[in-house]
C-alpha cells in the first residue's frame, strides 16, 4: 500500500535564492541609480531629436519610457515641464485617447463597486492629461465602436473602460497619488499613438484562493519558525535542519499488528532489525538486505514483544501465552523458552544476561538466561500491563511504564537475595494520564529518563532519576507510542498515534520542537528502534510498513564531548564478552 | 530569392517573438517570487535557459499569466506592442510600489538584404537573458522591502493600430510611481535577431528612510 506521502513536493518547493554572483553586484554598481535623470530634460531633447532619426538609437537610454516616436514636439515639452526632477517615475505619459473614463465609471468608482477592471477602475484611472494640439483625432481603438464619440460606455460591457474622446477627459483630483497627477497636468509629452493597456480581470489574488489555501496550509511548516505552526503538515525544520520527509528505505511488513502495547520493533547492534509479523519474527540483515524467519510463535497464538540482546546475538521473543523464547541469531535456532507468565509478555529489556520481562498482568520477571531456573526476580509495581520496559545502559535502574499509567524506576540489582521480589520502585511516578508505552534513557546523561503517555496524556516528561524531580514536560499533539534519544545531538525523537501518525524531533533541554514529519505512516506510529550507527531510526506501524528514516548523522569515530564516557555507554549495546557484573 | 527571404524573416520573426514572450513569462514568474507578490509556496523550479526558475504552480496565475502572454505575443508579431510594464501595487493603498518595464524594439535589418548578418547563435541570445534574470533576483538586493501585501499588474504599452481583443484589454493609467519618490535602475538588455528587449526598473522610494 502506498503511504501516504503529501511531501513529496514540498520537500522540492523548499527553495533557496539563487545566490548573487559577484559580476552582477558589480555590474549594478556602475548603473547610476537615477542619475541619469539628472540632466534628464537635456538628455531627453538630444534624444528626441536624434530619435527622429531613427528608432532604435534610443534603446541605450535610461529614459525608455521617454522614448517618443519621431516627431513628437509634445515630447520636448515634457521633458522640459520637468526640470530637475529627480529620477522621476518613468511613465508619465498617457496616451490622451486612451483615459478610461466615463461617468458611469466614476459613479462605480465612488461607490467602489467595479465588477471589471480590477485595479485600474479602482485606481484614479483617469488622469489628465493635457490636451493635445488640434493635429490629429485620436484613433479610437478598434475595440470600441467608431461610431459612439460620446462618454458612455460600450453597449458591450457597461463597466468597461472606454475610450474617451478628448472632450471627456477629466481631471480626477481624487487621484492615488496626488503627484502623480500634478505631474501629469503638467504632461504634455503624451504621444498619441500609444496606449496602455492591461488585462481586464485583475491577477488572482493571492490569500483568498481557496483551491490554494489547503495547499498553503500543507506547506506553510517549510517556511514557518519551528513551533509558531502548531498543525502542520511535512516536516518542519528551523532554518538549519533538515529532516528528509521521505524515509531512506520502506519494507513490507504485512501482518504487523496494530496493538500498541506491543513492542514488535528492535535493532541490534549488528545491524540486524527484528520485526515479528503477527506469530512470526523475521530478521533483516540491514548489511545485506537478506531476510530470515526467526521461528513462529505457537499454534493460536502470537509474538508480542522482540528484543535483541546487548551484542546482537541472542534474541529474546515475547510470546502471548506468556513464554518468552531465546533464539541464537547466528544459528537461527531456538536456544530456551522461559515460561511462567500468566499473560502476554508485551515488553522485553536486556541487561546483559538479564532478561526482563514486563507481562500484561503487571508483572515484571527478571530472567538470568543462563541458568535453568530462569526467573531470578520479580517485581510488582503496575496494576496494569506493562507496555514500556527499558533497562539504562549502566545496568543501575530499570524503568517501567504501564497501562495504569505510571512509571516505576527500580533498583537494577537482581537476585541478590534469591526469588523475592525487592519491594517497591526507587521511584513511582504518576503524573501520566495515560498508558506509557515511550521510556528511553538519556544516552549522554545517565540519569535522565524521558517517558511519553498515549492519547489521553500525550506528554513527555523528563525525570531525573536521581533525584525523582521531573525536570521538563511537553505536551505534544497526539499519543506517544516511542521516544529515542539520539545518540550525537541533544535532541528526542517521538513517534506517535493517534491522531497525527506522526514522528516529532525535539532538542533538549528546550523542548523546541525541530521537526515534524506528519502522517510519516498510514496508522499509528507504534514501533521504532534507532540503528546501530545512531543516524537512522525504522519505524514500523498498522499499515504494514517498515519505514527507515535518516534523523541525525551517523556516529563516526565520536569524541566523547557529548557522551559522558566512552563507547561504554551507548545504547542498546553493552561490550560483548563482558558479561561479569560491573 | 526574395520570398525566401521573407519567408526566412518570418520565421526568424516568429522565433524571435517566442523567445521574447517566453522570456517575459520567465521573467515576469521571478519577479512575483523574489517581490513576495505571492506566496514563495506556490512557485516550483524548473530549468530553463540552462538555470534554475521558479514558475508559479498556482493554476489560476498560471492561466492568466497565459492569457496576457498570449496576446502579448500576437501583439509583438505584429509589432504593436512597445513597452511591458509589470507594476506591482500595495493591495491596501493601491499605490504603485515597482515598475519593472520591458521595453521592446524591433531591430532594423539593414536595408542591405543580400547581406544577412548571421543569426544570433541560440546560446548568446540564452545567456543574455540568463544574465537579465540573474539581475533581476539580485535586484532584491537593494530593492526596498515590500511589506504590505502586493497585487500586480501587467501593462502593455501598445501602438495606436494595435489590435485589441473587445473586451480582454482595457486602457488603463499607466501605474506610475510618484514623482519625487521614485529610483530608477536600468537592467541589462538582451537582443534576437528581431526584437531587442532592454529592461529596466523603477521603484518607490521615501527618501527620508
Amino acid at each position: 500500500m502506498q503511504p501516504k506521502t503529501p511531501t513529496r513536493h514540498r520537500a522540492r518547493s523548499d527553495v533557496a535564492r539563487t545566490p548573487l554572483t559577484p559580476s552582477i553586484i558589480s555590474g549594478l554598481n556602475n548603473v547610476s541609480i537615477g542619475s541619469t535623470f539628472a540632466g534628464s530634460p537635456k538628455k531627453q531633447t538630444g534624444k528626441t531629436s536624434s530619435k527622429s532619426s531613427s528608432s532604435s538609437a534610443s534603446v541605450f537610454d535610461t529614459t525608455n519610457p521617454f522614448i517618443r516616436p519621431p516627431s513628437r514636439a509634445q515630447s520636448r515639452s515634457r521633458a522640459g515641464s520637468r526640470p530637475g526632477s529627480r529620477p522621476a517615475s518613468p511613465v508619465k505619459f498617457v496616451s490622451s485617447s486612451t483615459i478610461p473614463v466615463s461617468e458611469d465609471l466614476q459613479r462605480q468608482a465612488g461607490e467602489g463597486v467595479i465588477r471589471k477592471g480590477g485595479i485600474e477602475s479602482r485606481l484614479d484611472v483617469v488622469t489628465r492629461d493635457y490636451v493635445p494640439p488640434p493635429k490629429s483625432e485620436p484613433k479610437r481603438s478598434r475595440s470600441t465602436p467608431a461610431s459612439s464619440r460620446d462618454r458612455f460606455i460600450t453597449m458591450r460591457d457597461p463597466e468597461s473602460e472606454v475610450a474617451a474622446t478628448l472632450e471627456q477627459m477629466s481631471l480626477n483630483p481624487v487621484s492615488a497619488s496626488p503627484g502623480h497627477t500634478a505631474r501629469l497636468i503638467e504632461a504634455t509629452g503624451v504621444p498619441l499613438n500609444r496606449r496602455i493597456l492591461s488585462y481586464h480581470e485583475p491577477p488572482p489574488s493571492t490569500s483568498v484562493d481557496n483551491t490554494l489555501t489547503k495547499q498553503l496550509e500543507c506547506v506553510k511548516p517549510l517556511y514557518a519558525r519551528p513551533g509558531s505552526v502548531s498543525t502542520s503538515t511535512g516536516a518542519t525544520t528551523n532554518k538549519t535542519r533538515k529532516i528528509p520527509t521521505q524515509p531512506e528505505r520502506v519494507l513490507d511488513a504485512p501482518g504487523m499488528v496494530d496493538d500498541f502495547y506491543l513492542n514488535l520493533l528492535s535493532w541490534s547492534c549488528q545491524n540486524a532489525v527484528a520485526v515479528a509479523l503477527e506469530s512470526a519474527t523475521y530478521i533483516w540483515k540491514a548489511d545485506s538486505g537478506s531476510v530470515v524467519q526467526m521461528g513462529e510463535a505457537p499454534e493460536g497464538s502470537y509474538v508480542s514483544s522482540v528484543e535483541f540482546s546487548g551484542d546482537g546475538s541472542y534474541l529474546g521473543i515475547g510470546i502471548g501465552t506468556g513464554d518468552v523464547e531465546l533464539w541464537d541469531v547466528e544459528r537461527g535456532t531456538r536456544m530456551r523458552v522461559m515460561g511462567g507468565h500468566q499473560s502476554q509478555v508485551a515488553s522485553l529489556s536486556w541487561n546483559q544476561h538479564i532478561l526482563t520481562s514486563g507481562c500484561g498482568d503487571g508483572s515484571i520477571w527478571h530472567h538470568d538466561v543462563r541458568v535453568a531456573k530462569h526467573k531470578v526476580m520479580e517485581l510488582l509495581g503496575h496494576s496494569g500491563e506493562v507496555c514500556g520496559l527499558t533497562w539504562r545502559s549502566d545496568g543501575e535502574l530499570l524503568a517501567s511504564g504501564g497501562n495504569d499509567n505510571v512509571v516505576n524506576i527500580w533498583d537494577g540489582r537482581v537476585g541478590d537475595v534469591g526469588e523475592g521480589a525487592r519491594g517497591n520502585a526507587r521511584w513511582t511516578k504518576r503524573n501520566h494520564t495515560a498508558a506509557v508505552k515511550g521510556l528511553a534513557w538519556c544516552p549522554w546523561q545517565p540519569s535522565l529518563l524521558a517517558s511519553g503517555g498515549g492519547t489521553n496524556d500525550a506528554t513527555i516528561n523528563i525525570w531525573n532519576s536521581t533525584t525523582g524531580a521531573r525536570l521538563h514536560t511537553l505536551k505534544t499533539p497526539s499519543q506517544i507510542t516511542s521516544l529515542v534519544w539520539s545518540p550525537s545531538r541533544k535532541e528526542i525523537l517521538s513517534t506517535h498515534g493517534y491522531p497525527t501518525n506522526s514522528i516529532m524531533l525535539h532538542t533538549y533541554p528546550s523542548m523546541e520542537r525541530v521537526a515534524e514529519i506528519r502522517d510519516a505512516h498510514d496508522s499509528r506510529v507504534l514501533f521504532s528502534a534507532i540503528g546501530p550507527a545512531g543516524d537512522m531510526v525504522v519505524t514500523g506501524a498498522g499499515d504494514e510498513n517498515l519505514k527507515f528514516w535518516k534523523i541525525w548523522d551517523a556516529k563516526s569515530a565520536e569524541s566523547a564531548k557529548k557522551k559522558k564516557d566512552d563507547g561504554e555507554r551507548r545504547t542498546n549495546t553493552t561490550n560483548p564478552h563482558t558479561l561479569a557484573i560491573r | 530569392m526574395s520570398s525566401k527571404q521573407a519567408n526566412r524573416q518570418a520565421i526568424t520573426l516568429k522565433g524571435s517573438t517566442k523567445t521574447v514572450t517566453e522570456f517575459f513569462k520567465y521573467a515576469v514568474n521571478t519577479i512575483l517570487f523574489q517581490r513576495e507578490v505571492y506566496p514563495t509556496e506556490d512557485f516550483t523550479m524548473v530549468k530553463k535557459y540552462g538555470q534554475t526558475l521558479l514558475v508559479t504552480q498556482d493554476p489560476a496565475l498560471e492561466s492568466y499569466l497565459e492569457k496576457i502572454l498570449k496576446q502579448v505575443e500576437k501583439w509583438l508579431l505584429t509589432g504593436s506592442v512597445a513597452q511591458l510594464v509589470l507594476a506591482i501595487v500595495s493591495k491596501e493603498t493601491r499605490t504603485p510600489l515597482e515598475r519593472w518595464v520591458f521595453d521592446i524594439k524591433l531591430i532594423e535589418q539593414p536595408p542591405d538584404s543580400k547581406e544577412r548578418a548571421p543569426p544570433k547563435p541560440e546560446a548568446e541570445i540564452q545567456s543574455e537573458i540568463r544574465a537579465i534574470l540573474k539581475q533581476i533576483i539580485s535586484m532584491v538586493t537593494y530593492l526596498p522591502v515590500i511589506q504590505e501585501g502586493t497585487v500586480f499588474n501587467i501593462l502593455a504599452y501598445t501602438s495606436e493600430e494595435a489590435e485589441i481583443p473587445a473586451g480582454e484589454w482595457v486602457d488603463t493609467d499607466p501605474l506610475a510611481i510618484e514623482a519625487g519618490k521614485s529610483q530608477q535602475v536600468k537592467m541589462r538588455s538582451f537582443s534576437t535577431d528581431v526584437h531587442r528587449v532592454d529592461a529596466m526598473v523603477s521603484y518607490r522610494y521615501e527618501p527620508e528612510q
